[in-house]
């Protein structure tokens, strides 16, 4: 090839390679500008984006009574996105906050990047009535810099393997005792039939989380042994659940159970987004984990065998076994709706903006958000959302829009809360849904809240998390016997040593100052 | 080239070096190839059959709901063509501005030359970071523009001191004798110096290609407009662990499932590596050296 | 032999101009014009987008929010690098950071060049183009399936690789992915399963650019394979490999971040934590930007020292060197 043949080859690909951009790449990208008639958004997405021009965004633009300007983000890096907005000068008039407890939040919102609603929600009829327990638990050091988006409080349960339970002639379990029976049945009395001694009681993961209270398996089971919530009055003042004797309790009782072969052997390891598959293999019987397990593991059992797939029985949270029963809750909420000052400057300006949300978060703002355009995606059945027309392409967008898009902006409704719960097809998901929320109403009325979740101590932020790790290591090497009662002892003192002293001083004036 | 039998006696030595070394590539091509085939398998294979069997390379059933999901998404086409587009561009453009750059800091007589390399070395290991780079893009008014995903990239210096040292090895002769011809330094860089090239023009074509294929943070963060995500934007999130974190802990809506993780990973891997084959060919050719005497 | 060691006879200068002649700057300009002019573009890159934003590294020096920007965050000083090195934590990071860069260095950083000579003693060309393109494939899985995959081959509950050696070596089950003592093997193992064959790339195309009349002249003179490889092939990538290893040294300290992060457990954290996990600790709650920089321009200082060191250090050894 000569010089100059190739230079018109590289000219050529240039030509053509700019053209293609020009065209296939270049369309869309319309004008940002703003005006009253529309309200711009930044929202974490979890699947593609919807069309601006869709059925579902013209739908909630009619219920608010404006345009709406979205930038969809996706979900797994949103917070990179949320800073770089905050240090831009193109912020959106409304804003999800995933991290609505991290210091870069919070201080933001102190240094006025956000409105403070405490006092400005009574106006708006359906944003003044919100869940007291939701409402204290969202709020940061007394006050309100968001509004919370619901989830249900309640969320811990047991799954069980229904047919080992029947094959074996077991009871329902209501206390841990009952828990470690079951475990030890399923380990030894081969439930599975097959003459080996191959199966296991309870199945957990390696928590992907380091942080001491994130609903991690452990953490459930500490509170059913009566340990306080991450934080507990004890004596007056409020100590962190780990240094109770009660957390000591629970962890011994973990640790007979994975002595004893009760639990997987690879507990320490087991990726947590593999934690069903132990329990679809048959090697396991039992997970504790959130309520939704249950139809997630219904649904995977129905894929292997829709004949036969009605194994899953799910318990709530246990008693102690002096009948105590301790209930471990959920913080209520997933991130929070805030209002940048930025682009909402005035309190007429706020006050469309929140008239937006408020319409937002009325009875049939949170149908249309949660579950999607009634007669279309939708139709009501014994007070459950049955989809319908799924096999119409067009439908079948409302139904990803509602799904992977729009529900991120639900407030006060969520599936199931506030809105319709999802008809299942099937009996054995539909009786898994209303067991679960029987459960889950039984067992609220037992919740440990956690009293500290409002607060923020200065330390803490400093520290970051790397203090947390200290306890969550210690309590799997006490487990898989590394160390022993002492040394776990000696790392909760590490932890009050590292600076866990000055967080529990703050944490008790912090929550002190906020009465109730 | 050493691969043309005509190079090497086949002496027994020979031989039993061959057989080994064969053996062992074969072996390395093994543990490679078969957590792939796993992938490949679980992206055609059932939720189901994913969580019952532990390793497989053959699903028992083949289904193909995974990859229906994700082309049902009317985006996904879009999606690909935009990066096909950019990737093809910037590439071009990458390319072309790291040889112009490297070819004169190669010259190791240009006065200033040191300076601009210590200038280029320092920014190997100091960044300004993400928010003062987006301040700049944005400055550029080049927000939820396809140039935000080339310029701010264009030039790796790692990629750049690389090419720099290839360019030092090259062969003076040639240059001089089309300096003698009555070329200029960039007449000969273009008539020269770059057919000469081609495996290094190939090598990190290649590099930059797959640099702006994975890229994931740019568009993320410079293009808002949602119809002009890449493929990386539209597949990551699926198989992200927050994602699935969040979910598992906080949200009852979606469980990414881990046959759509090893989907993506095919869709998003297969265009790419198609590339490579297609330039291999310049990797074992080699560079039209015969004719000039070192 | 190279083109460096002779400046071309521009008309501009007819005398023999040697390198030690003081140019004046408009001499020099207008004598190497065209190669300013090339220079030009790729040095305004580095300008607009490299030392442009370049202020940004002051917030080490700050406590950075976002919202109040580089001119309204508070100046703390010190504070993030007196936190660094006074940590209880850092003897620990430093240890951990430097035992892994070590173990980078010695088996991860020589694997794509061995391969690559492998690769090219190959004779067979349809086998060597299909074994290469296998080979690199790994680089294009993102860590998360990696560390997935691991889990999966290692799980002392159903691993295939862990029931393997447990058949081959017997005695107890070992939880390889829990313990401490088989973190580090386990990274280095990832790394080279992931990036060998990405790696070797570009050590075959300075293979490809060797001369084949030199391996023709050599084989007349009744060189072996073995004196073949020695005094033509391996000289051939000496200078890339050189490079390599200089500009490698400047991310000693750099561990990446997700593989880390995806391998630690409770039980092997001891082993596992680096300073790159635990600024993602430290930002939870804190944001970080300013202790995370904090951290970037200690490892970076390291980094420049160890670039130039090595540098130098090459040029001793009578390498090129990266100048």
């Amino acid at each position: 090839m000569s010089a100059s043949r190739r230079r018109r080859l590289v000219a050529g690909v240039l030509t053509l390679t700019a053209a293609l951009l020009a065209s296939a790449c270049s369309s869309g990208g319309g004008g940002s500008e703003t005006d009253s008639s529309t309200v711009t958004m930044m929202v974490p997405l979890f699947g593609t984006a919807p069309d601006p021009k869709g059925e579902m965004q013209q739908a909630v633009e009619k219920l608010v009574g404006k345009k709406l300007q979205i930038t969809w983000v996706p979900n797994a890096d949103y917070n990179d996105k949320t800073n770089v907005t905050l240090a831009s000068d193109k912020m959106p008039q409304i804003m999800v906050i995933q991290g609505d407890k991290t210091s870069s939040f919070v201080r933001a919102a102190q240094a006025g990047a956000f409105w403070d609603l405490t006092d400005k929600l009574d106006k708006y009829p359906n944003l003044k009535n919100r869940d007291a327990r939701t409402v204290r638990n969202s709020s940061t050091n007394g006050k309100i810099y968001g509004l919370y988006r619901i989830r249900p409080l309640l969320r811990s349960a047991v799954v069980i393997n229904k047919q080992w339970m029947e094959k074996l002639g077991l009871k329902t379990p209501e206390t841990v005792d009952d828990l470690y029976d079951i475990a030890k049945a399923f380990t030894e009395k081969d439930p599975d039939g097959n003459g080996k001694k191959d199966t296991y009681g309870l199945i957990i993961p390696k928590w992907p989380s380091p942080q001491y209270g994130s609903a991690s398996p452990y953490d459930v089971i500490e509170t059913w042994f009566g340990a306080p919530n991450v934080w507990g009055e004890r004596d007056g003042k409020l100590v962190p659940g780990f240094d109770t004797p009660e957390f000591i309790e629970a962890n011994k009782f973990v640790k007979k159970m994975v002595d004893e072969g009760l639990v997987n052997p690879d507990y320490a390891t087991l990726d947590s987004a593999k934690w069903n598959d132990p329990f679809v293999q048959g090697k396991g019987g039992m997970i504790i984990d959130v309520n939704v397990r249950g139809t997630n593991l219904l649904d995977l059992l129905k894929e292997k065998d829709p004949n036969d797939f009605d194994k899953v029985v799910t318990v709530g949270n246990l008693k102690r076994s002096d009948g105590k029963k301790f209930s471990y809750p959920f913080t209520g909420y997933n991130g929070v709706i805030a209002i940048p000052r930025q682009s909402v400057q005035t309190e007429q300006q706020l006050d469309e903006v929140l008239t937006v949300l408020d319409k937002m978060a009325s009875k049939e703002g949170g149908i249309l958000l949660s579950n999607g355009i009634e007669g279309r995606n939708f139709k009501v059945q014994d007070g459950s959302a049955a989809r319908i027309n799924q096999d119409d392409p067009k439908i079948k967008v409302v139904q990803q829009d509602v799904e992977k898009a729009f529900i991120q902006l639900g407030t006060t409704a969520s599936v199931g809360l506030g809105a319709y719960p999802d008809l299942y097809a099937d009996k054995p998901h539909q009786d898994q849904v209303t067991l679960r929320n029987k459960l889950a109403e039984e067992d609220l009325k037992t919740a440990v809240h956690n009293p500290a979740l409002p607060v923020m101590p200065p330390t803490a932020i400093a520290k970051g998390q790397t203090l947390d790790p200290i306890i969550t290591d210690a309590r799997i090497k006490f487990i898989s016997g590394a160390i022993d009662e002492a040394g776990l002892k000696a790392e909760i003192k590490r932890w009050y040593d590292n600076g866990g002293t000055q967080i529990a001083a703050e944490t008790n004036d912090l929550v002190s100052k906020l009465g109730n | 080239m050493p691969n043309q039998s005509t190079t090497h006696q086949h002496t027994l030595g020979s031989r039993v070096f061959d057989v080994l070394n064969i053996a062992l590539l074969s072996f390395l091509a093994l543990i490679t190839i078969l957590p792939l085939m796993y992938v490949l398998a679980g992206s055609f294979a059932s939720e189901a059959e994913i969580a019952s069997r532990p390793f497989f390379l053959w699903p028992e059933k083949f289904v193909t709901t995974t990859y229906e999901y994700i082309f049902d998404s009317g985006t996904f086409v879009r999606a690909l063509l935009t990066t096909i587009c950019v990737t093809a561009v910037g590439t071009v453009v990458q390319v072309l501005l790291t040889f112009t750059m490297a070819y004169p800091l190669a010259k190791r007589y240009l006065p200033g030359r040191t300076l601009v390399l210590n200038l280029v070395i320092f920014t190997l290991v100091f960044t300004g970071g993400m928010i003062p780079t987006y301040l700049v893009v944005r400055d550029l008014g080049m927000l939820d523009s396809y140039w935000a995903l080339i310029l701010p990239l264009a030039i790796n210096p790692f990629y750049l001191i690389i090419v720099k040292s290839f360019f030092q090895e090259l062969p003076q002769a040639l240059e001089e004798a089309a300096r003698i011809d009555g070329c200029n330094e960039m007449g000969v860089f273009f008539k020269i110096v770059l057919p000469l090239s081609k495996p290094i023009i190939a090598t990190f074509s290649l590099f930059y290609a797959v640099g702006i294929w994975n890229d994931y943070m740019s568009p993320l963060l410079y293009i808002d407009d949602s119809k002009k995500w890449t493929l990386q934007v539209l597949v990551r999130q699926l198989t992200s662990p927050d994602a699935q974190n969040a979910m598992a802990m906080l949200e009852s809506v979606f469980f990414p499932t881990q046959g759509l993780k090893f989907a993506v990973v095919v869709i998003a891997t297969l265009p790419i590596l198609l590339f490579y084959p297609f330039l291999q060919k310049h990797f074992s050719k080699g560079v039209l050296l015969g004719s000039v005497k070192e | 032999m190279a083109t460096d060691l002779a400046p071309p006879p521009t008309r501009a200068a007819t005398k023999p101009g040697r390198r030690r002649e003081r140019l004046t700057f408009r001499t020099a300009l207008l004598r190497y014009r065209w190669l300013y002019l090339m220079l030009l573009p790729g040095l305004a890159y580095f300008i607009v987008f490299k030392y442009l934003p370049m202020y940004g590294v002051t917030i080490a020096f700050q406590d950075f929010l976002p919202f109040l920007g580089y001119s309204g965050s508070p100046w703390v000083g010190f504070k993030h690098f007196e936190e660094l090195f006074n940590g209880p934590d850092f003897g620990r990071l430093m240890f951990n950071t430097l035992i892994l860069a070590l173990l980078t260095a010695v088996f991860v950083f020589p694997a794509p060049i061995i391969v690559a000579l492998m690769l090219n003693e190959l004779r067979h060309s349809v086998l060597k183009r299909s074994i290469q393109s296998l080979v690199y494939i790994p680089h294009f899985l993102s860590w998360t399936i990696v560390a997935s995959l691991t889990y999966l081959l290692f799980s002392v509950d159903f691993g295939v690789i862990a029931t393997f050696f447990h058949e081959l070596l017997g005695g107890k089950k070992i939880d390889y992915v829990a313990q401490p003592d088989w973190f580090r093997p386990i990274i280095v193992f990832q790394l080279l399963w992931k990036q060998t064959g990405w790696g070797t790339i570009i050590y075959l195309a300075a293979l490809a650019g060797v001369n084949t009349d030199l391996y023709e002249a050599a084989r007349m003179d009744g060189a072996g394979r073995f004196r073949q490889f020695w005094h033509i092939t391996l000289p051939a990538i000496r200078p890339t490999i050189v490079v390599m290893a200089v500009l490698t040294s400047g991310h000693l300290l750099d561990t990446g971040f997700e593989q880390i992060w995806l391998m630690t457990g409770a039980l092997n954290r001891s082993s596992a934590d680096v300073f790159d996990t635990f600024v993602y600790y430290m930002g939870i709650t804190q944001g970080a930007f300013s202790y995370s920089t904090a951290v970037g321009l200690f490892k970076g200082l390291v980094g420049v020292l160890l670039i130039f060191g090595s540098n130098w250090l090459a040029k001793r050894l009578g390498q090129r060197g990266l100048f």
